[in-house]
């Protein structure tokens, strides 16, 4: 049963608009974000942190410009599925899927499915436009890139795309939470979006050490492989329980209430 | 015993033999927003394999109630069943109902095809069900154009294939002819009829109370959230008294005419029309003969002599008493203006009044 509502979430994903409009968005966010990276990297650093031409010609070079996209495609990722699930409010369109699928929790499932494959195939996508930037830019800036087609380069790229594909579906999930519990996916997407991006930011600045405990910023320390404020591990346990507690309460709410849209 | 009590005995009887003769079967179901009721303990019973128009002002509970049936509201109180399953258990029934709920809703984007492949695949139906359905609407050919390039009465008419994807037994459709024009409330009208003609429970909303009079044999009718009648269109109409339409050549004619009439036995007024020419005599047709020779013997020439049934519209009115009050008028017109009370002393529908209404619980059942 989850397989038919998955298969037909597909068969509204396949929109040309949609496609387009998705896979263009991340992948523009990837490949600027490579650009800009390798463009930016100094031959000495100014200050501590700043990157390198000689860390870019490290193994773990070529995954540089990916990992930095992490909030961008995150943002994307989240306004993608809050966008799916709170139009199916907004439009009416529920009711017509629960006529068809009374089981809500299958329909769910199904549905989120389909967003977080959507999302995985046009990270995909994204990163190879990104990879295939990275060369370029690479030869560009005269960097070289025989430690990138290594073992442990592949490796680390390898790494980088699972992190990032874990942050955009953490994004995306958000996105799903905002998108039921609103029931507008224009509501949904300003109110998440000032959430996670602005508001957490102020917060981390403001108060030392909540980087650790916000969702933006712990999904954004994911895509980067972890950061100093929050440790990959940390950040990993600390956003499934927030969001296994999350789904669950919004589950348990889109089960019980009444869809009078 | 009162009308209520009877109507939910019946109600109760009928759930509790799960009775294959009726398609859905409620017991004071009750839906309640916050403060507001929007339903209030309605008894309903549609019998299985008719057509049955669900009817009354905007606002009363039939959007509602139709959610509450389809499983998309929960009922703050009451129980029933549709297709013999219970309320709560619509995953049971639901395979085997069809339902177009507050106008077609479909992504725009999509094709008429794809849209309905959404709702097939969901539903485990197959991909033949979409084009039988697109076919039986009359959209086979503009299947594949998007939905958003669809006329009114194309998107009316998908929402109605998408009612029809599972093979229905009970469809249910809340206002199918919203919005269409003449020919496509005509071709509604056949549509739901070769429904019924196929076994098909039709259950259907609408404002237009003409096509409801036209398709529906039977009839409900709520108010406030209220039952106020339900039972046999016909059965309706025949309870209201029958009126002969009459027209005096002159107008002193028309006063002597009512006097004779009403001395006679018969109540007759004089309407508004035709320069105080006309009257209005409750009798049926077999009376007409007798009421030309009565003129006829007291030289008065009649220029006008009908008969006059009552239409859904009328007694629509004089059930829900909207005549008079602001705000509750249907969408299907203004409202005629009211009638004397009848004479005839009988066989017209009890007139449920907000007071008579609010001391007791109001069901009429013909």
């Amino acid at each position: 049963m989850i397989l038919r509502a998955f298969q037909s979430e597909w068969i509204k994903m396949r929109r040309r608009r949609l496609w387009f409009g998705s896979y263009g968005a991340i992948t523009g966010v990837v490949l600027l974000s490579t650009i800009v990276t390798i463009a930016g990297a100094l031959h000495h650093p100014d200050r501590q942190g700043d990157l390198t031409l000689a860390q870019l010609a490290h193994a773990s070079g070529l995954s540089q410009g990916l990992t930095q996209s992490g909030v961008l495609l995150g943002a994307v990722s989240f306004s993608i599925a809050a966008a799916q699930f709170g139009g199916e409010f907004a439009h009416g369109t529920l009711r017509n899927l629960l006529v068809r699928q009374p089981r809500r929790w299958v329909l769910m499932a199904g549905k989120c499915l389909a967003v977080l494959t959507f999302l995985v195939g046009a990270a995909v996508v994204a990163a190879i436009f990104g990879i295939c930037a990275a060369f370029v830019m690479a030869h560009l800036r005269g960097v070289p890139t025989s430690a990138w087609t290594s073992g442990v380069g592949m490796g680390d790229l390898g790494i980088a795309l699972g992190d990032l594909a874990i942050s955009a579906c953490g994004f995306a999930i958000v996105g799903m939470i905002f998108g039921v519990l609103l029931r507008s996916s224009v509501i949904a997407i300003a109110a998440g979006l000032a959430l996670l991006l602005p508001i957490e930011t102020i917060l981390t600045d403001a108060v030392p050490g909540t980087v650790r405990w916000l969702p933006g910023q712990l999904l954004e320390a994911i895509a980067q492989g972890g950061s100093t404020g929050a440790p990959f591990e940390a950040a990993v346990i600390t956003v499934s329980a927030y969001l296994a507690g999350a789904v669950a309460i919004t589950m348990l709410i889109f089960l019980r209430r009444d869809v009078t849209a | 015993m009162s009308a209520a009590v009877l109507a939910t005995d019946q109600a109760a009887q009928a759930l509790g033999a799960q009775s294959n003769s009726y398609a859905v079967v409620t017991a004071g179901l009750t839906k309640r927003f916050g403060k507001r009721l929007a339903v209030d303990g309605l008894d309903l019973l549609i019998p299985a394999g008719s057509i049955t128009g669900f009817v009354g002002p905007n606002g009363a509970g039939k959007t509602t109630t139709i959610r509450m049936l389809l499983g998309l509201i929960r009922p703050t109180a009451g129980t029933g069943t549709v297709l013999g399953h219970p309320l709560g258990h619509s995953r049971a029934y639901l395979p085997r109902v069809g339902a177009l709920i507050e106008g077609p809703t479909f992504y725009p984007t999509l094709s008429g095809r794809e849209n309905l492949m959404v709702l097939a695949r969901l539903g485990g139906l197959p991909k033949s069900r979409v084009e039988a359905t697109l076919e039986r609407v009359g959209l086979g050919e503009r299947g594949l154009d998007p939905f958003r390039t669809y006329s009114l009465g194309m998107r009316q008419r998908l929402g109605i294939a998408a009612a029809l994807l599972p093979g229905p037994e009970l469809l249910v459709l809340d206002e199918p002819t919203n919005g269409l024009d003449p020919h496509g409330i005509a071709e509604i009208r056949a549509m739901l009829r070769s429904f019924a003609d196929e076994g098909m429970t039709v259950f259907v909303s609408s404002h237009l109370l003409a096509e409801i009079q036209q398709i529906c044999e039977h009839l409900v009718v709520i108010e406030a959230g209220q039952l106020l009648f339900q039972g046999g269109v016909e059965e309706l109409l025949a309870a209201r008294s029958p009126e002969l339409i009459v027209r005096t050549e002159n107008q002193d004619d028309a006063s002597r005419l009512m006097a004779l009439v009403n001395a006679a036995g018969r109540t007759a007024r004089i309407v508004g029309e035709s320069a105080g020419t006309t009257l209005e005599i409750v009798a049926d047709c077999s009376w007409a003969g007798a009421l030309n020779r009565l003129a006829m013997g007291h030289g008065i020439t009649l220029v006008h002599l009908a008969e006059r049934r009552s239409t859904l519209e009328e007694a629509f009115f004089e059930i829900t008493g909207s005549c008079a009050r602001a705000g509750s008028v249907p969408d299907g017109g203004p409202p005629d203006p009211p009638r004397p009370p009848s004479a005839s002393g009988g066989g017209g529908p009890e007139r449920q009044g907000p007071d008579a209404r609010a001391s007791s619980s109001k069901a009429r059942q013909a």
